[in-house]
């Protein structure tokens, strides 16, 4: 029997440039707009919902609030006794909640779903949420006592990739550009109006100051608010959406393949462990082939565009060759051919990604879905992809940790 | 005017060739020691190869130029800039220029004296562009040659142009519409602008309804007092900033201006509201400036806010000066906190005393204003909403009538005494629900601050 489809119908952003703090609002707030957003922009009534997943990474620390399954209850009468529950895998938070409600539909359990990824970062300094993301990483082992331990994990792969085969930081500095550029063309990046090129990417002053080795805050992705709504359909609730809508079966985007694995938590096992590989982090790679040979997709070629995980322009650097646009150790090849860009020849993040757009972290992978989607559907706008039909996310919890990628097409 | 809004109407690949029609890579800012001139030639720094900041000394200039490099913090706004002055460098400098930027002082013959050396130095394709927030455009080309009136017009930038993107476009009569498409396009892809087409009208569409509500703040403050003004038409009503905490932001001697000019070029139904107070004039003469003098509505002494008593001249404690039951406020916060907007505005709608009705009239006075100025400054509502929305961080008229029912809305604003726009009445009578507020994706929640 064939694997039942996964249609997805759409869903809403809340605009990442928005501190959710300085306009005094809970976290409730946050849920509810990003929820009834989806719901008027899908067109699809509060009592159609089955099911709800919450993709967080750390409610608890940042404000203060678990149990936020339930949360959806609150955000519509008709919601109240719905099944819900909440999903935590770091920064693939999002992710996971899609895989979860996923799984729910092929298990032919619910017909329509929604799923959140949510997070309210700009609660605590930057200090104090340097620490929590720290969480994402094995705390005592990695973290414990660092100043912002992230960046300095993922200079780590770019130290490892300068390593194994060279890195130069002009490469890196033109990927932070080019998420730049591209966010400035997405209405609900956070980065929309920063000031940035490729000479400051590249300038070594205080205005670009180093945060964790080679890693300087051009290179990084940010601290965001956000959450992001989706809604994925079984077959027979996609037939009749399509029907009232007005469209074909055939134009709805579906989730045509997904890859899932986690690696050991320590960078330094990941690096023992791939050390006579050619990928670097080869977990990250068979995730990204599985949601490609489940698709059907025999490789990158068959790819219209990317949105992958640049929480910091290594993790980027590292998507190129692993997503097999380049031979292993050869990214460096696509950004001098400017192949990442909007109409390159592999358009990686035309969203802005976590660089440009935002990173709440447990909202990204739904915001890389539905990026997908609104691409596959051309309703991309300016930083639309000509003719796209199929889409990639790869969304990654800790340093390389736990991957997750879907295929998104039509 | 051709469209009040030019968002979505020239995306994607149109946009695309638009852009590629012309090419800016020489941009000439006139002015660029003063607050627009310096944020305005960062702007361009982004966008442009080449900008150009002249001044009437090279010093000034280059105070200009470390200025901008200080508001965007980074180094290399200097490597894509020069400066200048104009008895050296100006007609070179926009000789080569695509792009002539004039952001001088608000003075009419200052300006066109100016131009008068940029129509003899400027190529016939170079787009000259005002950021002028009040003068008419029409006017300054008044009586120049053809290229020049073609390529004219006016590019109202909000300051500090790197955080607020509102910005208005007025065309003159005889701009080149390609221009302004140009223009459009260029300013909202490549400067992160949001782009708004406005009529040649006094104060353009922003100023004109922002600095009526602000205006009829500071009348209310005579009587009032500043700190109960600002607590009533304060962030719960859709505003981020209070009113009389902006007017002490932009300066009043900025807002007399603006004020002075929309009262006595325009004769409209609410243009009482735009008088200046007396005692705000007496207050100038006295030094009395807002911010950039250190004292306004509102001054700081160590960590204490002090607010001004308008009889004495005197300032006071904010926390001993005593203000009456506004509990109806924190009741709207609370709702608005957990982003129930619908219920929140209900209860401000709903609430007692005179006090909340005061609040209720000015911002019944705000959404009659703007929707009787469609049709005067722009098309359609959707530009006033778009500039309130982008240029003052205020929630857009449209967005409030949605969220409180076009019916709550004519309610209101009957209850205040003040004429209903057409248009709400008919959307009330129709019973039907409508929405005024049309933008792809601008999220509403943002402008209801839950304090």
């Amino acid at each position: 029997m064939a694997t039942p489809e996964i249609y997805v119908l759409g869903g809403y952003q809340t605009d990442f440039a928005r501190n959710w703090t300085k306009e005094k609002k809970h976290f409730s707030a946050l849920m509810r707009e990003s929820v009834l957003g989806a719901l008027a922009t899908c067109n699809i009534d509060p009592e159609e919902v089955e099911s709800a997943h919450v993709g967080n990474f750390a409610a608890e620390l940042y404000c203060m609030q678990g149990h936020l399954g339930a949360f959806f209850t609150e955000v519509h009468p008709a919601f109240s006794g719905l099944p819900t529950g909440r999903h935590e895998a770091a920064c693939a938070s999002g992710s996971i909640a899609l895989l979860a409600a996923s799984a729910e539909i092929e298990a032919g359990r619910y017909d329509l779903q929604a799923v959140v990824g949510i997070e309210q970062m700009k609660t605590v300094s930057a200090g104090e949420g340097g620490a929590y993301l720290g969480t994402a990483a094995w705390y005592e082992e990695e973290a414990d006592g660092v100043e912002f331990p992230f960046p300095k994990l993922f200079g780590r792969l770019g130290d490892e990739y300068d390593k194994r085969y060279g890195l130069k930081d002009e490469h890196l500095a033109e990927i932070s550009k080019i998420n730049y550029a591209n966010a400035k063309l997405n209405p609900n990046a956070q980065t929309r109006t920063w000031y940035m090129n490729k000479e400051h990417a590249l300038c070594r002053t205080d205005d670009n100051a180093a945060v964790g080795g080679r890693i300087r805050i051009a290179d990084c992705s940010q601290v965001t608010d956000g959450a992001v709504c989706v809604f994925l359909a079984s077959r027979a609730f996609a037939e009749k959406y399509a029907d009232r809508q007005g469209i074909s079966l055939g134009d709805i985007p579906r989730i045509k393949g997904w890859g899932h694995n986690t690696a050991r938590l320590r960078f330094a096992d990941k690096v023992l462990e791939s050390r006579d590989d050619r990928y670097v982090l080869p977990h990250v790679r068979s995730t990204v082939t599985s949601a490609m040979k489940r698709a059907g997709i025999a490789d990158v070629s068959g790819i219209d565009g990317i949105e992958t995980h640049d929480c910091f322009t290594t993790s980027e650097y590292m998507a190129i060759d692993h997503f097999g646009i380049t031979e292993p150790g050869e990214s460096w090849k696509a950004v001098e051919e400017g192949w990442l860009e909007i109409d390159g020849k592999y358009p990686i993040n035309p969203s802005g990604g976590l660089i440009g757009a935002g990173h709440p972290v447990g909202a990204t992978g739904v915001r890389q879905l539905l990026d997908g989607y609104l691409q596959v559907t051309g309703q991309a706008g300016d930083y639309q992809v000509e003719g796209a039909k199929n889409i990639q996310t790869l969304n990654i919890g800790g340093s390389g940790t736990t991957s997750c990628s879907f295929v998104v097409g039509v | 005017m051709s469209d009040s809004s030019s968002t979505g109407t020239l995306s994607g690949a149109a946009a695309r060739k638009i852009l590629k029609s012309r090419n800016i890579e020489r941009v000439v800012v006139l002015g660029a020691n003063g607050t627009m001139g310096y944020g305005s030639a960062a702007l361009f720094t982004q966008a442009v190869p080449h900008v150009t900041f002249l001044a009437r000394t090279k010093a000034k200039a280059d105070e200009g130029l470390e200025a901008a490099i200080k508001q965007v913090r980074s180094p290399t706004v200097a490597s894509r800039s020069d400066t200048g002055d104009y008895d050296n460098d100006l007609e070179a400098a926009v000789a080569q220029a695509d792009l002539i930027f004039e952001a001088l002082t608000e003075d009419f013959a200052i300006k066109k004296d100016m131009f008068d050396r940029v129509e003899k130095a400027r190529r016939d394709d170079s787009i000259i562009a005002t950021v002028t927030s009040g003068l008419s455009i029409n006017a300054l080309c008044e009586g120049r040659g053809d290229s020049f009136r073609k390529n004219f017009l006016g590019l109202h930038f909000f300051n500090p142009p790197n955080v607020i993107t509102g910005t208005e476009l007025i065309a003159g009569d005889d701009t080149d519409p390609e221009v302004v498409d140009f223009v459009d396009v260029f300013s909202r892809v490549k400067l992160g602008r949001e782009m708004v087409r406005t009529a040649d009208t006094p104060a353009f569409a922003g100023n004109r309804v922002g600095f009526k509500v602000l205006n009829e703040a500071a009348q209310l403050a005579e009587e009032l007092g500043p700190v109960l003004v600002d607590r009533l038409v304060g962030p719960y009503t859709g505003r981020a900033l209070t009113p009389l905490a902006t007017v002490d932001l932009v300066g009043w001697d900025i807002h007399r201006a603006i004020v002075d000019n929309v009262f006595e070029n325009s004769n409209d139904e609410a243009n009482a509201t735009l008088e200046l107070p007396a005692y705000m004039a007496k207050l100038m003469d006295k030094g009395v400036m807002g911010d950039k003098t250190g004292a306004g509505f509102f001054k700081r002494d160590g960590k204490a806010r002090l607010a001004l008593d308008i009889a004495s001249g005197d300032y006071k404690p904010v926390e001993e000066i005593a203000l009456p039951d506004l509990s109806y406020i924190d009741d709207v916060a609370s709702l608005y906190r957990q982003g129930r907007y619908e219920e929140g505005i209900q209860a401000f709608l709903a609430a007692d005393g005179d006090e909340a009705a005061l609040a209720r009239k000015v911002i019944a006075g705000y959404i009659s204003y703007a929707f009787h100025r469609v049709g005067e400054v722009t098309e359609t509502i959707t530009g006033i909403d778009l500039i309130m929305g982008a240029g003052f961080n205020w929630a857009p008229p449209s967005v409030l009538v949605d969220t409180m029912g076009a019916d709550s809305a004519v309610r209101m604003i009957e209850e205040a005494s003040l004429p209903v726009p057409e248009i709400l009445s008919k959307a009330a009578a129709s019973g039907e629900p409508r929405r005024f507020f049309s933008h792809p994706v601008i999220n509403i929640g943002k402008y209801f601050v839950a304090g």
